[in-house]
């Protein structure tokens, strides 16, 4: 009991659990380990968990079915590459450098020597060859086995350190795609380990074994329904090549989320350093209780960091009226955007012009539309310029409702998602305001809303963006006509806007060097000039991640001051957070 | 006799097993939803981005839950499953099975509700009786109009209010869950300490509900008891007036009291499920709200399922006892 | 009639209680600006005041305008599903025990086995599996899918026990029809028991809407009482302390509960007065 180092509120309940701890038996107390203080550990509350238990507390092996990075893998398996979009910084990881040819059809990597896996065996290029053929070969069986599959022709090793992986089509984005950034990268495995194994039901959990292997400073000692407990490692690369400071953290507990009030509870009573993203009503009511509770923003509104998920109104571009651009410029204009700040999002949000989010690496391309901006703003709140251009359209305003040229009346159901926090905060917002100014929307949030969306099922709905987070290319992909009906969630084009002009310049971008900012601003700026006349969705705000953290026993949270990652514990990026941590 | 009103009890219990298990299977296919495709999708906005591959992948999991089969078979596969005790897997939390993720889930509703129940049909029904006879203290007569306004209103919002006053306010009970985030679930006095802690609220939510419900019931009946010709028989042969009232009243007035035991398992559950799903407990009532919210279908067709197949096997044990518990009602009249 | 109302208190607090909730919604009609029910109509999250005397809620909607226009919505889910559950259920009850036979034997298992099964769960199965949110009607009817069985078992004993009365033979041997004796002779001697049961229905009914709505599977836009409960939980009031925001539906539905209750209890004194001593 005592071994788990967690606070006990008295003396008294001590007293007990050690009383206690003599009766246990002897399998539970076997899995107790040395005793280490409170202010060594780092205790985390996930959302991985359901109702309160972990499901998936017996699958380390990322790419098997049921697993997920963001409950622990993501610390466990170490990728070639990180990448920071708040500091717009590279640490190049188990890939010392790498080298595309001038055609993208081929990418030469390096890798590290002297990293050894866990158990001893010494991590080379045949891992990574091994990794890359292997999700090749898997294809749609696993995760990243299609993107995998759809660019590679075959990852072979020229010497210990060196892979050549040939592509067959031209793919310079791909070096980026494999690196740790946010939820997307590919995890490198151990050859050794997962050679002969079904990679969609291998577990990779053993810890009698020295299960799972890793290349990171930390190890697997216990892992339950009620929580996984991670140990550091001694021995780590990293700390030996300069490359990162040997973590603080001497242990980290993992919680699965029992719900948000118990969240906020623990947080307050310091049995939690950090948590996931919460309500924005939740942080007021964390501070009041320990103001030693900090977020991205400190104790002040947002209480977090932009995610690269803008939300938009989304219209169905091929359906009657809002195939017509007037139409959907006059609901842009219906909506009071500052209103779904303050109301939607109780003050802790901020507008959003354009549908990516304003990182630093991208802030040069928002630059370079100003002048496209200023006249076409996707931000005005302006209901006259609304019902000219209806007018326009054909439309005439009886009673307040806008009625068609057909004479039906101009409705709009809006969808968005059951789960998640902003469908049912700024829905019921939004239909209101077009209802005030005489369109008639109504929300709904059916169960299958993810499949009617996908398959253009839809009118309107509310969802975001999961396009670019450093370069253009991957936003400007998500309206190219051939991203219609792609299944997946991200880099789709939901409103099934299409443009053949516009689709051969975001062809010209796929094969530009993603380092050629130039470039890339020029064709960005002559992609705008026709995507923001027709505006085939309506810009509403940014996504917060609002994430709790508490400075009781750690410092050193990465925070809009300090912005050296984004702070999310479930993100591929996490471990940058638990090297940079240190004891308050 | 025994033998055949037994065996056709148990034909019932099978029926409603049969049905459920039909129910079940039919209805989420009549809505044409595919939750598969919306599970994967769903965990793909989620997770924040998901491949091209997501049709193979769709392919991939309905071969893995037989959903590529013709709707006979699956309904065969079905039935043949579910009289096996498998209830396939959680859509959302693969690779766990449902029966394994009820199972988890199933001591705490029991618990719960089990103990909650008892305390609450035997203090109301004492409670009733005691109500009912005119020995009584005066201030009993008082005790009515709380009981019957505790009685009308639904067991979750007289939650709300408790949790608001003792958890929020006074801050003397834990607001949420089963247990302490953290704690380490062995059998250990703190651990039992806290689970008791938590347990609290949601129990007197349905207990201060309930209570009132039994009370009345139990008065009407006693008041039709004592009103009964050997009652007054009682009397006149000078009886005890205690005696005249435990033995004759209410143990004639208790067999009714019974009966309405088991009708009221249903409903009882019904209000719990809110109940748990308001406080977190992690019970059936909890895990039936997070499978509405991911929409996983087969976890939600698994709680009905078997929460029907209790509550169905409870009724037929209580069917099969009351005969036994009142020689009045013979085996031949149903 | 009044000296009898003396007697029957039930009745009279029933009456009482549900006049109350009437005149709220009416006078509320008159004198508050339902549209106020709306969001971004008012400032969020104003606590109780002399301009907002119920206080409001965090997307802007007037508290006390959501009781007004969505006290009817819950009554009317109630009210719908009510009618239709005792009137299957009294057509099923009438047929079963008029008829007997297998027919009886049928309706009756059907209504039996349909009475173990915990209501609100198969409710929930048929609300998922419904495309999209629900409307308020369509709820009405989700909720009346069940709301027959309980009345068709209350109804059908009534009915037996009027069955093998004098006055129902004597018809039959003037040689009058089936449907004739039912709604001759037996229906008006059962309509204050019919009452009873209606009222008990739509309580039931209200119950088992509110339970959906809480648990999200209700209309999202409708200002009723479940789905203000549903916002309650959904923006974690209790904890942020905005006890104004539950207070209101808290109390109306209460008020709504045990107006209803107290007239079951009432209408059933009347339909079988040998009640009358024990409650």
């Amino acid at each position: 009991m005592t071994g788990l180092a967690l606070p006990r509120r008295d003396v008294f309940k001590a007293g007990l659990a050690t009383g206690a701890a003599a009766m246990l038996p002897a399998g539970i107390a076997a899995a107790q380990q040395t005793t280490i203080p409170r202010n060594q550990t780092l205790i985390l509350i996930k959302n991985g968990g359901r109702d309160g238990r972990w499901v998936d507390y017996a699958l380390w092996n990322p790419y098997s079915i049921g697993s997920n990075h963001q409950n622990g893998p993501n610390i466990i398996c170490e990728p070639l590459a990180y990448y920071s979009a708040f500091a717009d910084k590279w640490y190049m990881w188990l890939a010392e450098s790498y080298q595309f040819t001038p055609d993208f059809r081929q990418l030469t990597i390096k890798t590290r020597q002297g990293v050894k896996w866990s158990d001893g065996t010494p991590f080379s290029a045949e891992d990574v060859a091994y990794t890359f053929n292997a999700l090749r070969d898997l294809g749609p069986k696993v995760k990243w086995g299609v993107d995998v599959n759809q660019a590679l022709d075959e990852a072979t090793v020229t010497d210990p350190n060196t892979v050549v992986l040939k592509f067959k089509i031209p793919s310079p984005r791909f070096f980026f795609f494999v690196t740790y950034k946010y939820d997307i990268g590919v995890y490198i495995v151990p050859k050794h380990i997962f050679q002969g194994q079904d990679w969609t039901s291998f577990k990779h959990f053993d810890i009698g074994k020295g299960w799972p292997v890793t290349t990171g400073p930390w190890k697997v000692v216990d892992a339950t329904l009620s929580q996984k407990i991670f140990e550091r490692r001694d021995a780590w690369w990293a700390a030996e090549q300069k490359l990162a400071p040997m973590p603080q953290i001497r242990r980290s507990i993992w919680l699965p989320n029992t719900g948000e009030q118990q969240t906020a509870q623990a947080m307050i009573t310091n049995e939690s350093d950090t948590a996931y993203d919460m309500l924005p009503a939740s942080f007021p009511t964390m501070f009041r209780g320990n103001p030693k509770i900090i977020t991205h923003t400190g104790q002040k509104p947002p209480y977090g960091y932009v995610d690269w998920w803008p939300l938009s109104l989304y219209v169905n571009n091929e359906m009657a009226p809002f195939d017509n651009r007037n139409v959907r410029w006059a609901l842009s204009y219906y909506i009071d955007r500052n209103q779904i700040v303050e109301v939607g999002f109780l003050g802790a949000s901020q507008v959003s012009a354009l549908p990516m989010p304003p990182y630093k690496p991208l802030l040069p391309y928002f630059d370079a539309v100003k002048d496209l901006l200023a006249k076409y703003n996707t931000l005005e709140f302006d209901p006259k310029k609304g019902d000219a251009l209806l007018t326009d359209a054909g439309f005439r305003k009886q009673n307040g409702k806008w009625t068609g040229p057909d004479g039906k009346p101009l409705t709009l159901e809006i969808i968005s998602a059951p789960l998640g926090t902003f469908g049912p905060a700024i829905g019921p917002v939004v239909s209101e305001m077009l209802r005030r100014h005489g369109v008639e929307a109504s929300l709904t949030l059916p169960p299958d809303f993810n499949d009617r969306f996908q398959k253009g099922q839809y009118a309107g709905s509310i969802y975001g963006h999961g396009g670019s987070i450093r370069e253009p290319y991957d936003t400007l992909r998500l309206y190219q006509g051939k991203s219609i009906a792609v299944p997946g969630a991200h880099l789709v084009n939901f409103s099934r806007w299409k443009n053949p002009d516009f689709d051969k310049i975001v062809d010209e971008v796929y094969v530009t060097d993603p380092q050629n900012v130039e470039k890339l601003k020029d064709l960005f700026h002559a992609a705008m000039e026709i995507w923001l006349p027709d505006l085939p969705d309506i810009q509403l705000v940014q996504n917060h991640h609002r994430i709790p953290m508490n400075t009781t026993y750690w410092k050193n949270w990465p925070t809009a001051d300090n912005p050296y990652i984004n702070g999310a514990s479930w993100h591929l990026t996490f471990p940058l957070v638990m090297w940079n941590l240190q004891p308050a | 006799m025994h033998a055949i009103y037994i065996v056709r009890r148990f034909l019932v219990f099978l029926v409603i097993v049969w049905l459920a298990a039909t129910l079940n299977f039919f209805l989420p296919k009549l809505s044409g939803q595919d939750p598969v495709r919306t599970k994967l999708l769903e965990e793909a906005s989620l997770g924040g981005y998901v491949h091209a591959g997501i049709e193979d992948m769709v392919k991939v999991y309905q071969k893995r839950f037989g959903l590529d089969k013709p709707l006979w078979r699956q309904y065969l596969t079905y039935i043949d499953d579910v009289a096996h005790g498998d209830l396939n897997y959680s859509i959302a939390n693969y690779p766990r099975t449902v029966v394994g993720m009820i199972g988890e889930a199933l001591p705490w509703t029991v618990g719960l509700l089990g103990l909650t129940t008892l305390f609450s049909f035997a203090a109301g029904t004492v409670l009733g009786a005691l109500l009912a006879w005119p020995g009584a203290p005066r201030w009993m007569r008082w005790l009515m109009p709380p009981l019957w306004a505790l009685h009308a209103i639904p067991f979750f919002l007289l939650g709300l209010v408790l949790m608001w006053l003792f958890a929020f306010q006074f801050q003397w009970l834990p607001i949420f869950g089963g247990y302490s985030a953290g704690a380490n679930p062995a059998l250990t006095w703190t651990f039992v300490f806290d689970i008791l802690r938590h347990a609290v609220l949601p129990a007197l939510s349905i207990v201060l509900v309930s209570v009132g419900g039994w009370a009345l019931a139990m008065r009407g009946m006693m008041v039709t008891t004592m009103g009964e010709d050997y009652v007054t028989f009682a009397e006149a042969k000078g009886l005890r007036s205690s005696t005249i009232f435990t033995r004759y009243c209410m143990r004639n007035a208790i067999l009714p009291q019974t009966t309405g035991l088991a009708l009221a398992l249903g409903t009882i559950l019904s209000g719990a499920v809110l109940v748990e799903a308001i406080f977190g407990y992690p019970g059936i009532g909890a895990l039936l709200f997070q499978a509405i919210e991911e929409n996983d279908f087969f976890l939600i067709q698994g709680i009905v399922f078997t929460v029907i197949v209790a509550l169905g096997f409870a009724t037929f044990l209580l069917d099969i006892c009351y005969p036994w518990l009142d020689p009045r009602i013979s085996y031949h009249r149903t | 009639m009044f000296r009898y109302l003396r007697r029957n208190t039930s009745l009279v607090v029933g009456i009482v209680l549900l006049g109350i909730l009437v005149i709220f919604m009416v006078v509320g009609a008159l004198m508050v600006d339902t549209s106020n029910a709306q969001p971004l109509s008012v400032p969020a999250l104003q606590a109780p005041s002399w301009d907002y005397p119920f206080g409001t809620d965090r997307q802007g909607r007037d508290l006390l305008a959501v009781m007004v226009a969505g006290t009817p919505l819950t009554l009317r889910i109630g009210f719908i599903a009510g009618i239709l559950g005792v009137g299957i259920g009294a057509v099923l009850a009438f047929t079963a025990a008029y008829y007997g036979g297998i027919v009886d034997t049928v309706i009756r298992s059907i209504a039996d086995i349909g009475l173990t099964i915990p209501g609100l769960l198969v409710l929930i199965i048929i609300a998922v599996s419904l495309k999209g949110s629900l409307t308020v009607d369509q709820m009405a009817i989700v909720v009346a899918s069940l709301a027959w069985l309980s009345p068709t078992r209350t109804i059908r004993s009534q009915v037996l026990t009027l069955r093998g009365r004098g006055y129902v033979e004597i018809a039959r041997l003037n040689g009058m029809s089936g449907p004739e004796i039912i709604f001759g002779e037996l229906m008006p001697n059962l309509l204050p028991y019919l009452a009873a049961t209606l009222v008990s229905s739509v309580s039931a009914a209200i119950l088992a809407s509110v339970g959906l709505e809480v648990l999200g599977l209700g209309p999202v836009e409708a200002p009723d009482l479940g789905m203000t409960l549903y916002w309650v939980f959904f923006n974690a009031a209790i904890i942020n302390g905005w006890w104004w925001w539950w207070t209101a539906p808290l109390v109306v539905i209460v008020l709504v509960f045990l107006g209803l209750f107290f007239l079951t209890v009432g209408l059933d004194e009347i339909a079988n007065p040998r009640l009358r001593r024990a409650v």
